[in-house]
């Protein structure tokens, strides 16, 4: 009782945004555990709510080394697990995992970029990441078919290849946003169109079916290898920029403020850009081109805790997950057998969330 | 801190391109004085050439500029004069093409970034505050070049804010958002972010552009405070050149980018100066700050 008082009257003496920031983490919290959830228990192969809840907090399981060396090194299950365990916890639950990741690798990659580029509709795709993951994609499925498993490379590679692209057609002796954002949509406009002509050369079905889920963002077939792959970047990637929220700060100042105060603009700039790129790339490398997530999110939780990168960042971080989930849920049990692309339904989410935006504030807000 | 001495830098004194002119006593007395302690330099640029991608003619180029230590310079001059550039380029915020600026004895581009901004500071004429906000966390930002990659806030940056913000006048805006202040509060804020960079230079583009009588005197007000109590040396571009007159220690005339004249402000402010920079017929009265009366703009 006293605990909890001293708990409640603590909560109310924080700054507003931090009690908003903290309402914002804990529903983000509950919206992804409900739908991990959902997500693990549904499913073609049915497994009742009680079944798969022991399931899930089997302490056998959840402690069992053998488990932990299936998902980090890709040994097999230990054969002691019971079917619904199996398929639980080699099918289902690497597809929540590696949701999560995605929507947290695009949601702070697209927090950064609008940073950069100040402006609030930037998305991590603004660089041009989308049409090098794009064509990339296409390119490999048209010339090796085969070769599917090098798709998420394809895809990475592609991206920051054309990041590179973007810079190089930006700089002048130094960048500022409006060029490199104009930089963005020419690299992309070209790469999408040869990337939309190569759909011409897939020569079956199952490639044009595999290019759509690339180019449409999908969480289709997703394993634990998926995870390993993404895993890595994201805990380098995320700690890094979390640190480089006060700079992000700094640079929503504006370029001349920022000089002003001793920040080296043009290479906080390209390291930020960087690691944003670095983050949208793990991302596209296991789901493919999930789009609205990194506008949508960032957006949201500005307009909850105001557009301090260390609360904006944090807040990205927890619904990001919480975003990709809930659609992940949707995408794959709505019209069950058929599952659609993730990406489909963050586009389904995104674009009413922008419609309700511009009724309740007539225009966005400017940095 | 050991400031170097600057005098074999300067070379030749630029007042002396003014002319004895002045017989006003006062003035003469503060002559003595200036004349047997020199005023050293703090900002000193030499053979100045800047331009921008594009043009042929540079938009400054000046052979001598001096920005006296511990004084309120004021550049003024009429639109597309330079003024900007020539601030701009001292704060490092543009590249010259040619020429030398020595900060403190010391080339400007041989500065670290953050070690510069511990020099100088630079107010620009454009800036945006992001939502929100508050003053006091704006106000810290102007800690950055004191801190290291990931260093937090130390009690000595807390001590710094608090001065800034006190120095400033904005103590009681202090937990309000920046996007909910007025024009005139909002600059005042931003000036004190300025001020916690603790600099011993303050570069200003036209800091009292947009505001309001009252906040254009309180602006000037904490600027002279800073001046008199801090001995910050001041670089203030001025759009108004009464009221440059009556603020500044010494004015820098510009036209088309060439310093047309330096030195006090009643040697500097005539009715021939205001015909040859300005192209304005004027009447000029010693009162005993120059006060203006203009009459018409002389033809091209």
């Amino acid at each position: 009782m006293d605990a909890s008082l001293r708990w409640t009257s603590g909560y109310l003496e924080l700054d507003p945004r931090d009690r908003r920031l903290a309402t914002l983490l804990a529903g983000s919290v509950l919206v992804a555990l409900v739908a991990a959830f959902v997500q693990v228990s549904r499913g073609s192969f049915p497994t009742p709510l009680g079944v798969a809840f022991d399931v899930i907090t089997d302490p056998d399981i959840l402690f069992n080394p053998e488990v932990w060396l299936a998902i980090f090194t890709g040994s097999d299950f230990p054969d002691s697990l019971s079917q619904s365990a199996i398929v639980i916890w080699s099918l289902r639950m690497p597809r929540v995992f590696v949701g999560a990741l995605v929507g947290m690798n695009l949601a702070v990659s697209g927090a950064v970029f609008q940073a950069i580029t100040r402006n609030e509709l930037a998305s991590p795709y603004i660089l041009g990441v989308s049409g090098g993951a794009g064509l990339a994609v296409l390119l490999t499925l048209v010339f090796f078919a085969g070769a599917t498993f090098v798709l998420p490379f394809a895809a990475a590679a592609g991206g920051a290849f054309a990041f590179g692209l973007v810079y190089v057609i930006a700089w002048q002796g130094g960048t500022n946003p409006v060029r490199l954002v104009l930089a963005g949509v020419v690299v992309a406009t070209v790469f999408q169109s040869l990337q939309t002509g190569l759909f011409y050369f897939l020569d079956s079905t199952a490639a044009v079916k595999t290019a759509i889920q690339w180019t449409t963002g999908s969480l289709i077939g997703i394993g634990w290898a998926q995870f390993r792959l993404a895993i890595v970047p994201t805990l380098v990637v995320v700690p890094l920029i979390l640190l480089a929220s006060r700079h992000l700060n700094v640079l929503l100042l504006g370029e001349e403020t920022a000089r002003s105060l001793g920040m080296p603009v043009e290479y906080v700039r390209f390291g930020l850009s960087t690691l944003a790129i670095l983050a949208a790339a793990s991302a596209v490398a296991v789901a493919g081109l999930v789009g609205f997530v990194g506008l949508v999110v960032p957006h949201a939780v500005r307009t909850f805790v105001g557009s301090d990168y260390r609360r904006l960042v944090l807040g990205c971080l927890f619904l990001g997950p919480a975003l990709v989930l809930a659609a992940d849920v949707i995408a794959r049990l709505a019209l069950m057998p058929i599952q659609v692309p993730v990406g489909v339904v963050t586009g389904l989410i995104g674009g009413p969330y922008f419609l309700y935006l511009m009724r309740r504030h007539g225009e966005f807000s400017e940095f | 801190m050991s400031h170097p001495d600057s005098t074999t830098a300067t070379g030749t004194d630029p007042r002396s391109e003014t002319g004895d002119t002045a017989s006003d006593a006062d003035d003469a007395s503060e002559r003595d004085e200036q004349s047997s302690a020199a005023p050293d330099a703090n900002l000193h640029a030499t053979d100045l050439r800047v331009g921008y991608p594009g043009m042929d003619e540079p938009v400054v180029d000046t052979d001598t500029l001096v920005v006296p230590e511990g004084e309120v310079s004021a550049l003024v001059g009429p639109n597309g004069s330079g003024k900007s550039t020539l601030l701009k380029t001292l704060a490092r915020h543009l590249d010259a093409e040619a020429g030398d600026v020595l900060l403190k004895g010391k080339e400007i581009a041989t500065y670290d970034a953050k070690e510069f901004a511990r020099e100088l500071g630079m107010l620009s004429q454009h800036a945006s505050t992001p939502d929100g906000v508050t003053v006091e966390e704006l106000v810290h930002h102007g800690r950055y070049p004191h801190k290291g990659f990931l260093e937090g806030k130390t009690p000595e940056d807390e001590a710094a804010v608090d001065r800034a913000i006190e120095l400033a006048g904005v103590e009681e805006l202090r937990t309000n958002q920046v996007g909910s202040l007025s024009g005139g509060q909002r600059q005042l804020v931003r000036i004190a972010m300025a001020l916690a960079q603790e600099t011993d230079t303050l570069l200003l583009d036209e800091p009292t552009t947009y505001l309001d009588l009252r906040h254009q005197l309180r602006v000037m007000d904490v600027i002279r405070t800073i001046n008199e109590e801090r001995g910050v040396t001041v670089c203030i571009v001025l759009h108004d050149l009464t009221q440059a007159a009556r603020f500044a220690d010494y004015l820098v005339a510009l036209r088309d980018g060439e310093v047309y004249d330096w030195g006090r402000p009643n040697d500097v402010v005539t009715e021939e100066l205001l015909a040859d920079v300005f192209r304005v017929d004027a009447a000029v009265s010693y009162t005993p700050t120059p006060e203006i009366v203009p009459k018409r703009a002389l033809d091209r």
